[in-house]
């Protein structure tokens, strides 16, 4: 078992992607009732990245990741798209070839690690449970287990301690960074995490932050976590996907989420929704409304019954994901000024120019149409 | 007289480890006045929070509310003092009885506390439900827990707790599990009741940002496993910290501004301070802090007062430097 070694952990690869997602969407059950929480998702991650997925409760954002790994809950399947890991579709590999796949070369930390471990063996033992799932990557399994104290040292706790306690010898905090530990135990090439500092308080979200760049600087891993805080996005992220009503709004870099000019109007709110410590809190403020119901959602862009830009054809037309130097935008207003389009679509056509793309925006988006016409 | 004075109070829990929670804090609220706890997981914020709101009794030392110790308070005395300290809880979803609808959980308070009669309490609680941002109507009032949204029972439960017109609440982390762009709406509807009602809040958090929004103009209290180490007014502390761990703790939080995070380096807290436990003798902080001197390690640092009601426990207090991020306005 080979681990993939990238020259320059930390920047952006210009290679082919380690994991590609097409037109991905995930539904919830079927037939009328049938809400679909991922629509239409298409999403490259570089090896070497560290890409979030950041949305409020109910966008969709640890569907999509579940889907990553092919684990989305029961009633919960994907209905269209494909996903793309190392060059080989994993929606079309047996559930055998994707276990081998999960854990060895992917795997997932889940949102509440406090719950991830089995109260009643000892963390070692669920190591070594671990090892014996898969004997391809240590032949002696004693390999494993210093790879794996290895790793505790990195996210800084005392490998014979951890070894012999019980889950509930040890605190939020601890509990997160063994889960980090036993996700790398395998070397996989890309780690998922759904909200790894949500349940934590400020100390540990800082180490856990820390502990997550320094493991992407020396491992050379991919990361691509979920969470719903903008400011740990800030601090950890390379690259940043935002996710309204099961949709992609905006792609980017981290800079550019941030700081760019062009920026979906909820994404900009986002941001001045937050109290942060670095201002007195007067410039803060609330987005008005709330999510939308994903079973009764607007036509139109979702957002729009909350954005203060909305106009007639918001309300109207879905608008497109426009991308302008890799950095995506959906939005009617914001991409008025675009004047090179490159409509995001395998059927890479020549570019049309915003004025031909929005009064052409009038036929419908369909929501299942699976090639994006435009 | 203060609204509610904390003296010399320790506690320990019987089902713990022996080691004590809370070591003889001292605490005064002005009624009206906005107390923010900060600190991290297990430093005792929570403890001291629902010792004030009254649900267990402190091990020694004494609670009073308006002069009286709630621990002697007997009778309609009791009830009284009962209706005017309401708590908020963390979690929405643990804190509202899954079996009973909205209706049935606001008007037993209100009826047993004679604030409404079986007649007059449906408009009542229709008018709550308004104060709250809630769909005023019958019909939710007939809906149970389950069919709310997490923003929706967190507006129900401030709804509850403001149900019995207190003069005092405990919010406990009542952000903490909220999406962020619902945050500022709670926090607003918390602030609206201050200058409505001269309500007085302990607010706990750990989050800075949380804190530095809601107590404007109130104070903040920070807490290191059951100390008190520092506590001033919120503008002061977040731009002047007198207390290393004050210190660590700022510059620990993660800012929404990724230009800020690449200026962290030289600030970054060494392996090890971040995780240490307290120590027996001396600073409890003394493993952790940078600053630590021979001191630190035999005498342990009262609270004293720094100048303009900033008290910190620090043999150092006047060294800490600020964080210049902190200081200016926000880019």
């Amino acid at each position: 078992m080979s681990t993939p070694t990238i020259d320059k952990p930390g920047t952006t690869g210009t290679g082919t992607a380690l994991i590609d997602i097409q037109n991905l969407s995930v539904a919830f059950g079927t037939g009328a009732k049938a809400v679909t929480a991922v629509h239409d998702v298409t999403l490259a991650v570089e090896p070497g990245e560290i890409y979030a997925l950041v949305g409020e409760s109910g966008c969709g954002k640890s569907t999509l990741a579940y889907s990553l790994l092919d684990i989305v809950p029961p009633p919960g399947e994907i209905v269209g798209g494909d996903i793309t890991f190392q060059g080989t579709s994993t929606t079309s590999l047996t559930k055998q070839q994707m276990n081998k796949l999960r854990g060895a070369e992917m795997t997932m930390v889940f949102q509440g690690a406090m719950n991830a471990f089995n109260p009643v063996l000892t963390i070692g033992k669920q190591v070594q449970h671990i090892l014996q799932a898969h004997p391809e990557v240590y032949k002696d399994p004693k390999e494993g287990r210093a790879y794996f104290n290895h790793l505790l040292e990195l996210v800084q706790l005392s490998p014979d301690r951890i070894w012999r306690a019980y889950e509930s010898q040890l605190s939020g905090g601890m509990k997160q960074r063994v889960a980090i530990a036993v996700a790398l135990l395998l070397k996989p090439s890309l780690v998922v995490l759904d909200e790894p500092t949500t349940a934590l308080d400020v100390l540990n979200q800082r180490l856990v932050i820390d502990i997550l760049k320094d493991l992407h600087q020396t491992l050379g891993v991919t990361i691509i976590f979920v969470t719903h805080d903008l400011a740990v996005v800030a601090e950890l992220a390379t690259r940043v996907a935002v996710m309204y009503a099961g949709r992609l709004v905006e792609t980017g870099t981290v800079q550019e989420i941030f700081t760019a000019k062009r920026r979906h109007p909820y994404v900009e709110a986002l941001i001045n929704a937050i109290p942060s410590v670095l201002n007195s809190g007067l410039k803060v403020k609330p987005i008005g409304g709330s999510v939308p119901n994903l079973a009764a959602l607007p036509p139109g862009c979702k957002f729009a019954p909350r954005c203060r830009l909305a106009e007639d054809i918001c309300r109207e037309v879905e608008p497109p994901l426009i991308d302008v130097n890799n950095h995506r935008v959906a939005c009617h207003v914001v991409n008025r000024d675009v004047t090179e389009v490159s409509p995001i679509s395998e059927a890479s056509e020549t570019t049309a120019d915003a004025t031909s793309l929005r009064k052409s925006a009038a036929p419908d988006h369909e929501p299942n149409e699976k090639e994006a016409t435009l | 007289m203060s609204q509610v004075e904390v003296r010399d109070v320790s506690h320990t829990y019987a089902s713990g480890n022996g080691r004590p929670v809370l070591h003889h804090v001292n605490l005064s609220a002005e009624p009206g006045e906005i107390i923010a706890l900060v600190g991290e997981s297990g430093c005792g914020k929570t403890t001291l929070g629902r010792l004030i709101a009254g649900l267990y009794e402190p091990s020694s030392g004494t609670i009073s509310y308006e002069g009286e110790d709630i621990a002697k308070l007997r009778g309609k005395a009791r009830m009284q003092w009962r209706r005017k300290v309401q708590m908020i809880h963390q979690d929405p979803y643990g804190s509202l009885n899954p079996g009973l609808t909205l209706g049935s959980t606001l008007a037993p308070g209100l009826i047993g506390h004679k604030l409404a009669t079986s007649r007059t309490v449906e408009p009542l609680m229709l008018e709550l439900l308004e104060q709250v941002g809630l769909d005023a109507t019958p019909e939710f009032l007939q809906r149970y827990p389950h069919q709310l949204s997490g923003g929706q029972r967190q507006r129900f439960s401030i709804a509850r707790a403001i149900s019995l017109q207190p003069e005092f609440i405990v919010a406990d982390e009542v952000t903490s599990m909220l999406d962020v762009s619902m945050r500022v709406a709670i926090l607003d509807l918390l602030l609206k009741f201050t200058t409505d009602r001269q309500l007085g809040y302990v607010f706990i958090s750990h989050d800075f940002g949380v804190v530095r929004y809601f107590a404007q103009g109130g104070r903040i209290v920070v807490m290191f496993y059951g100390y008190i180490v520092e506590t001033g007014p919120t503008e002061e502390v977040i731009t002047a910290p007198k207390h290393p761990y004050t210190r660590l703790l700022l510059e620990s939080i993660p800012v929404p501004d990724p230009s800020q995070a690449d200026r962290r380096d030289g600030e970054q807290s060494a392996e090890g301070r971040l995780i240490r436990e307290p120590s027996d003798t001396g600073c409890a902080f003394v493993d952790r802090c940078p600053m630590a001197q021979q001191i630190c390690r035999t005498t342990r640092p009262p609270l004293l007062d720094t100048g303009g009601g900033h008290y910190a426990a620090c043999h150092f207090a006047d060294s800490v430097p600020p964080l210049n991020r902190l200081l200016g306005p926000a880019a």
